[in-house]
């Protein structure tokens, strides 16, 4: 998951990095203002359990493989947007500089795309749609929603940041998307599963640690929420809509021709990509529409996933103590 | 509470030993590394003496610190299928005809930067790590939290290990895939719940001891 120093060239590196610094000094003086002394001990307590929590492996359905936490709208959610910015960048770093996972120099393309668009990013449309949905069915649709955007908006970023990294035109921009924009698809709706449970268990448990979302002062604090909803909204449906806005351009039919005439070289990656995209056995692949169509697919099958889990959470989210009204009671 | 207690360096085991590489300065292997991490990505791909002598040297650094082999194996086995399919995009985009100098380039220049990572945190415990990138222009809040989390992940790893044990006492196995995530999603949730009110008895233990905002070292 983590961008390792390497894909991205120097210049793009350094770019993200200074969007990153900057959301990150946002984040930080917004904290002083409002947490001020409370500021360390709850962001970096918020930043050691998603760093734990990342260790639980939740199991696939059917692969030996596992899936975990990514967690930038859950902290988000739980302790606000700017806090859950700089838990995630904490996060970051720790993995960084304690397992290498995570390049030195990307560090801030990675806060950028997990932590400026998970937290800052996911949090604009979770309040977003709060702010039209009341009450705890709101809140759970709300992360959901914001999980599984979030997820595809990262990816969708890193993208970008991969093709301006590769200028030389070595590298087809809509069969990128078409495999990242397929694969996290599946890794999003898995994010959004595992956030949308442990937002409903803190809902029915302590309903009080959910915070209320920023009040609405004046216009700025709203045009900025919208702004960032819609650029986050606008990047996830970019991945959807990419490997389709290249059709006009020769390199899909060019590839294409290359996939039929190369037919022997193409076979052994064949087990390799199927794990990217959604597989449809029957289809003629070569014909160049295959890409639209995993993507198509990806894109279906997690919408309507998403929307099954912010029904059934929502329903399922009742309060299950009866004095949960009662004040915070110590778990343990 | 008894439980199983986190060793103090099961998340940075070989940081702790005492080569050459152990003894230098924080300070230097952090430039060191970057700048050879940078250089790496800044030269054409193309330029192979140059990435050869680049790979050479983080080998022999490697060797220098001692760090097992089977460890350094085992850490690329992981990361490496992620960069394979990340570099096939570019053969990909052309019909596997061209582009494979793009994609070996990436491969490569990724194990590069990634085994000089792998040496820096393997010679370097967190802590003498922190107090250099404090000396090389950390901002100080940052340095503070960070610490902060570092010394709380052991907390809760030891938390979640008790949870974990006790889960395990009250079922015969992992049971179907609903429940081990229901499972899964219980335990997270209740690690957070028990998290943010250790936060605010902490906070309140800090205060109690003339917490200003700034934390203070001995170093």
């Amino acid at each position: 998951m983590h961008i390792t120093d390497g894909y991205l060239s120097a210049e793009v590196s350094i770019g993200a990095g200074l969007i990153a610094a900057g959301a990150l000094g946002l984040s930080l003086s917004k904290l002083n203002q409002t947490l001020s002394l409370r500021t360390v001990p709850l962001t970096g307590m918020m930043a050691a359990v998603i760093f734990a929590g990342q260790m639980i492996k939740f199991p696939l359905l059917a692969a030996p493989a596992y899936g975990h936490l990514l967690g930038g709208v859950l902290a988000a959610v739980v302790v606000g947007p700017w806090a859950g910015c700089v838990a995630l960048a904490l996060v970051l770093f720790l993995q960084m500089a304690l397992f290498a996972d995570g390049g030195w120099l990307a560090y801030g393309a990675n806060v950028l795309n997990m932590g400026v668009v998970g937290a800052l990013g996911g949090y604009a449309i979770y309040s977003f749609i709060r702010a039209r949905v009341q009450g705890r069915k709101g809140i759970v649709a709300g992360a959901v929603i914001a999980a599984w955007t979030s997820v595809i908006a990262g990816s969708t970023l890193f993208c970008i940041e991969f093709a301006l990294s590769h200028p030389d035109g070595s590298l087809d921009l809509s069969m990128l998307f078409t495999l990242m924009t397929s694969f996290h698809s599946l890794i999003g709706v898995g994010e959004a599963l595992i956030t949308g449970g442990i937002v409903s268990y803190i809902l029915a448990v302590r309903p009080d640690l959910i915070q209320e979302p920023l009040s609405r002062r004046g216009a700025v604090a709203g045009l900025g929420r919208i702004v960032g909803t819609g650029a986050v909204a606008a990047l996830a449906v970019a991945a959807f809509i990419a490997p389709f806005a290249a059709e006009g351009a020769d390199g899909l039919e060019a590839v294409a021709q290359r996939l039929q005439f190369d037919a022997l070289e193409w076979k052994p990656w064949a087990p390799l990509l199927s794990d990217y995209e959604v597989p449809i056995p029957g289809v003629d692949y070569s014909s160049g529409f295959w890409q639209k169509l995993s993507v198509s697919l990806a894109g279906v099958l997690g919408t309507s996933a998403v929307l099954c889990m912010t029904f059934a959470f929502g329903r399922f989210s009742k309060p299950r103590l009866a004095d949960q009204d009662a004040g915070p009671s110590h778990a343990g | 509470m008894q439980g199983p207690v986190m060793p103090a360096d099961f998340l940075d085991r070989f940081s702790r030993g005492n080569t050459v590489c152990h003894r230098m300065p924080a300070r230097l292997k952090i430039v060191l590394t970057l700048s050879v991490i940078f250089v790496s990505i800044v030269l054409p791909a193309s330029y192979w003496p140059a990435q050869g002598c680049l790979a050479c040297l983080v080998f022999a650094a490697l060797s220098l610190a001692e760090i097992p082999i089977a460890y350094l194996a085992r850490r690329i086995l992981l990361i490496l299928p992620l960069v394979l399919m990340t570099a096939l995009a570019a053969p990909l985009s052309h019909g596997f005809a061209s582009g494979w100098e793009t994609a070996f380039g990436i491969v490569f220049r990724t194990l590069v930067a990634f085994l000089a990572a792998l040496w820096l945190v393997n010679t370097t415990p967190f802590d003498r790590l922190l107090a250099g990138l404090c000396r090389l222009g950390m901002p100080r809040l940052f340095a503070t939290l960070l610490a902060f989390v570092y010394r709380y992940l052991f907390v809760l790893f030891d938390e979640l290990a008790r949870m974990r044990t006790a889960q395990r006492a009250r079922t015969f196995g992992p049971g179907p895939v609903k429940t081990a995530w229901k499972s899964r999603v219980q335990l997270v949730g209740t690690l957070l719940i028990r998290a943010l009110d250790r936060a605010e008895r902490v906070h309140g233990a800090m205060c109690a001891r003339g917490w200003r905002g700034k934390m203070h070292s001995l170093n």
